[in-house]
């Protein structure tokens, strides 16, 4: 055993101190100085989400030198995590992810400061995110990374350097994955990417009722049309092997009855839970690319990614590292509205099916107004139901074309500004 | 749902069971318990490899623990072997776990024949003299049939892989690897341009004509096209449209056959037209599979995968079962349609997939018996996954280290690629061997610059490439780095290694050939076959 006082930050870091200690001729901007290393100690980074990017986030971060790290999850550990979020155990299951991974962390490096934050990120506000010297995401929803994508596009005041706080944002599915570097109002936001992201996978609601074809359009149908219609206002829950074994049996039965195969218990629970594959490995690939590029944002010592990598890893290994482009009407980085076609003889509930699954959009719940007028919201209830006639109504009865559309939806914290032509 | 099954859920999803498996009967060697080493075996333990062990002499320094999340406070001073074992051990109680606190040198000199009992050996933290030695030793065990262990183990794999500051790179060398599981995004064989008879009756099984506008909408979009397709063979010789014109020709008879905008059937069938007129041939990659000379050449030691080429070459010969094409995947993708109609349809491409099976598995028998092998000794299951990814087979053939440190490959080089690094890799492990030490390891690191760019110009004089190829900003950074281990490299690489060696155990995905490179400075990286 050695005695804490022989350890040095000198020997215990000599891969990074070599680094900061040292002149580049390929990157020439750089200059060492002592602060750098007292920086990194001290600043504080945070990391959003403790699961598969999350654990391995942590873990690099923390051998990177950094010393005041925040985590903030709102999820508990499930044993189907403990193929790669390494920070757990069996014991843990059931227990905060953020505490659990935190704890963990602080134990095993010496030194550094882990504080877990267990809540949604939307219980935070700016005050909060604004202590953060940079931001590190490992997500998997696209609606939280939105959020906090906004949030920060919004918070940056350009008169003031100190409210930039670059995002590294990291996804993984399978053996491919991402990582982005985002600095807010000057590089392309997560909003301006939107449309790369596949289509939402949902199947029309005729197929499900009338011509299924594939099991997975026998699971969307017990768990869509069936459950409500057996189990009433109880709302169905997905971590509930009872709930996944009904919906699986039912999902079975109507499948017979048409000569549909493949039903499993495996893809039901996969298709009503949205089951993304993931793996260790990618995720340390992703994880420690998003790490490489906070460490080099945050000491200056190489440059950074500008702005982004895809990785592929089903066929050899590929990336790709590109400038992505920042989005000329984006509703979030861009002072510009949106221009949107469509159908004057449509319906509004047509129109508000269309931006649900247009990928630059995605919208869950949709609210509409036009020149402060409401068309439609999902809330208040008594709201609602005065303006539901208006989502069997053509948009030429609602507004003119060319006019500005205010589109909001309670999942994101901006309002989209649509002008729209109607065809 | 077992509790094995909940756990692994994620990756199932992937790999399934049979790639499961697989990897449980992995055992992997690390040798030196470095930073990326460990992380290797963290993305190898949590998925529930069978065993691994760790062979490394020294002890935990204080760099290590700055480096290696599997070393940590309480293990400065004692064996690396032993804590590394420890701490990643307890990632996943389903996997056991060995160490070792030896030389691996002194090891094969107890037991020549250690390492005939691993699937993978990973080789960290090595000289390059010691990484030849060990690669040699395991291609002979993957090569010679005389040489394979109890158990029948054909190959060993090895991996080599270094990080050196922000660069980190890999290398994996086995003689050959096959692969019948390759997962291509889309296995869908329509067959639009052929169609045998029973997929020619289906579609002549609607009425075009029908007052119906719910059914007609609802008419399979391989109906469609197989309709269409028809009445243009009919006036063109019974040829399928070939050139640019053409095609858009018969995308516009489709669409005059339309009835509304609403028909999606038929923007489906007009959405397939430039596939559909791909003529069904054979690919050229399994031409020159099927005239392997392992095909050619097969004896009792021969592998599955080359017995069902070589049943598939004789297959495909055979014109009055095979027509001369591939068996069929039986896979059709969702189209709007019926209920009936595409399990119809969907029966009609198994039915005639499964006869397509029969007809190799004949063969496969055949062959079996003729090499004295046991009737049955491949599986039914095993034929039909290697029949419905026929089109799909892959093999590589890795170049041996040996080959590599004689004449790698590398007739130019891009300057602004990652290739760079790798010569300065290569005449980095030239200025060990002049010096001890690795280039930018001690205080005075640029005095190391100009013998580290001279060890570079040797190397490229030898291999016939301009001076110019490797820019001395590149040299003097490599100094910089100094052999140092910084994690997020270690985890990069560690991940990408993992994930090699879990597509080279499980048999499934593509490996790369065969090294890797990454180059974290610019966060860019490429892959070569040296």
């Amino acid at each position: 055993m050695v005695d804490t006082q022989t350890i040095t930050d000198h020997e215990r870091w000599a891969g990074v101190y070599k680094l900061l200690d040292r002149t580049s001729r390929i990157h020439p901007e750089f200059e060492p100085q002592e602060e750098i290393k007292e920086f990194i100690k001290t600043c504080k980074i945070l990391v959003i989400g403790a699961g598969g990017l999350g654990c391995e986030i942590l873990k690099n971060l923390a051998l990177s030198g950094f010393g005041d790290i925040h985590v903030i999850d709102m999820d508990t550990i499930d044993v189907s995590n403990l193929n790669r979020q390494f920070l757990f155990r069996r014991a843990d299951v059931g227990k905060p992810k953020a505490v659990t991974a935190a704890a963990f962390v602080n134990k095993r490096v010496q030194g550094v400061t882990v504080t877990p934050h267990y809540c949604k990120i939307q219980d935070k506000d700016e005050d909060f995110y604004q202590e953060f010297a940079l931001i590190i995401c490992g997500l998997d929803s696209i609606e939280a990374r939105r959020w906090i994508n906004a949030t920060l596009v919004g918070m940056r005041d350009e008169d003031n350097p100190d409210t930039l706080k670059p995002l590294i944002d990291g996804g993984t599915e399978g053996f491919k994955g991402q990582a982005r570097v985002i600095l807010p109002g000057i590089t392309s936001c997560y909003e301006c990417s939107m449309d790369m992201l596949s289509k939402p996978t949902g199947f029309p609601l005729c197929t499900i009722a009338n011509t299924p074809r594939l099991p997975e359009h026998c699971i969307e149908w017990a768990s869509v049309l069936e459950w409500s219609n057996k189990h009433g206002d109880r709302k169905m829950d997905t971590d509930d092997p009872k709930d996944i074994q009904w919906l699986y049996e039912t999902a079975l039965a109507r499948a017979k009855q048409y000569n549909i195969q493949g039903v499993t218990y495996s893809l039901t629970q996969g298709v009503v839970k949205n089951i993304i594959p993931a793996i260790a490995a990618t995720n340390a690939i992703v994880a420690a690319s998003c790490c490489n590029e906070a460490l080099k944002i945050a000491t200056t010592c190489a440059k950074n990614l500008d702005n982004y990598m895809m990785y592929s890893g089903n066929d050899s290994v590929y990336t790709y590292t590109f400038e992505h482009q920042r989005k000329d009407d984006c509703p979030v980085c861009s002072n510009s509205s949106t221009k949107l076609d469509f159908r004057g003889d449509k319906t509004l509930e047509e129109f508000m099916d269309y931006l649900k699954e247009k990928p630059d959009i995605q919208l869950k719940r949709p609210g509409f107004a036009v020149g402060g007028k409401p068309l439609y919201l999902q809330a208040p209830k008594q709201l609602e139901e005065a303006l539901r006639p208006n989502l069997v109504k053509p948009l030429k009865e609602l507004f003119s074309s060319g006019d500005e559309v205010t589109i909001t939806d309670s999942t994101l914290p901006f309002s989209l500004q649509a002008v729209v032509t109607l065809t | 749902m077992d509790a094995k099954t909940q756990k692994y859920d994620r990756q199932l999803r992937l790999w399934g069971s049979s790639g499961q498996e697989a990897l449980e009967s992995a055992h992997i060697l690390l040798i030196n318990a470095s930073a990326v080493g460990c992380e290797i075996l963290k993305n190898l333990i949590l998925p529930g490899i069978g065993q691994f062990t760790i062979v490394d002499p020294g002890t935990v320094s204080q760099n290590d623990i700055g480096s290696n999340f599997f070393l940590d406070f309480d293990s400065l001073g004692k064996q690396r072997a032993e804590r590394a074992y420890e701490l990643l051990g307890e990632l996943n109680e389903d996997v056991k776990g060995n160490w070792a606190a030896k030389d691996i040198h002194s090891i094969l000199k107890e037991d020549p024949g250690y390492l005939a009992q691993f699937s993978t050996v990973i080789a960290t933290d090595i000289t390059r003299e010691t990484a030849e030695k060990l690669a040699a030793l395991c291609w002979v065990g993957g090569q010679d049939a005389n040489n394979r262990n109890p158990a029948g183990k054909k190959n060993i794999t090895f991996v080599w892989v270094k990080t050196v500051g922000l660069f980190g790179a890999a290398r994996i060398a086995v003689p050959e690897h096959t692969i019948v599981e390759t997962h291509p995004d889309n296995v869908a064989d329509l067959r639009i341009d052929t169609p045998f008879p029973e997929l020619s009756a289906f579609a002549q099984s609607f009425d075009f004509d029908t007052e119906d506008s719910l059914e007609f909408g609802h008419i399979p979009y391989v109906a469609i096209l197989l309709n269409y397709m028809d009445k243009w063979k009919q006036t063109h010789n019974g040829k399928i449209p070939s050139t640019y014109a053409e095609k858009n020709e018969l995308k516009a008879n489709i669409r005059a056959g339309m009835r509304s905008v609403d028909d999606e059937n038929f923007d489906e069938a007009i959405s397939s037209v430039l596939r559909s007129c791909q003529p069904t041939t054979i690919p050229s990659e399994i031409k020159a599979l099927v005239n392997d000379p392992k095909c050619e050449h097969l004896n009792a030691e021969s592998e599955n995968f080359w017995i069902l080429t070589r049943a598939l070459r004789d297959y495909v010969n055979d014109h009055t079962k095979s027509d001369g094409l591939l068996p069929l995947s039986g896979t059709i993708p969702d189209m709007k349609a019926q209920t009936d109609s595409y399990v119809t349809l969907q029966s009609i491409y198994k039915t005639k997939a499964k006869q397509d099976v029969q007809e190799v598995s004949k063969v496969v028998e055949s062959l079996l018996s003729s090499l004295g092998l046991a009737a049955g000794s491949i599986s039914q299951q095993e034929i039909e996954t290697f029949c419905k990814f026929s089109a799909f087979l892959k093999v590589i053939r890795y170049r041996s280290l040996e080959e590599e440190y004689h004449q790698p490959n590398t007739k130019q080089i891009d300057p602004d690629s990652v290739f760079p690094y790798y010569v300065l890799l290569r005449a980095s492990d030239s200025f060990y061997d002049d010096h001890g030490r690795y280039p930018g390891e001690g205080e005075n690191w640029e005095d190391d610059v100009d013998q580290l760019h001279a060890n570079v110009g040797t190397l490229l004089q030898s291999w016939g490439i301009a001076n110019d190829a490797v820019s001395k900003d590149l040299t003097h950074e490599i100094c910089r780095y100094g052999n140092g281990a910084i994690h997020n490299i270690a985890s990069l690489i560690g991940g990408v290694v993992s994930q090699e060696i879990i597509k080279l155990s499980t048999r499934q995905y593509i490996p790369m050939n065969n090294t890797f490179l990454f180059d974290g400075a610019r966060s860019v990286s490429a892959v070569f076959a040296v």
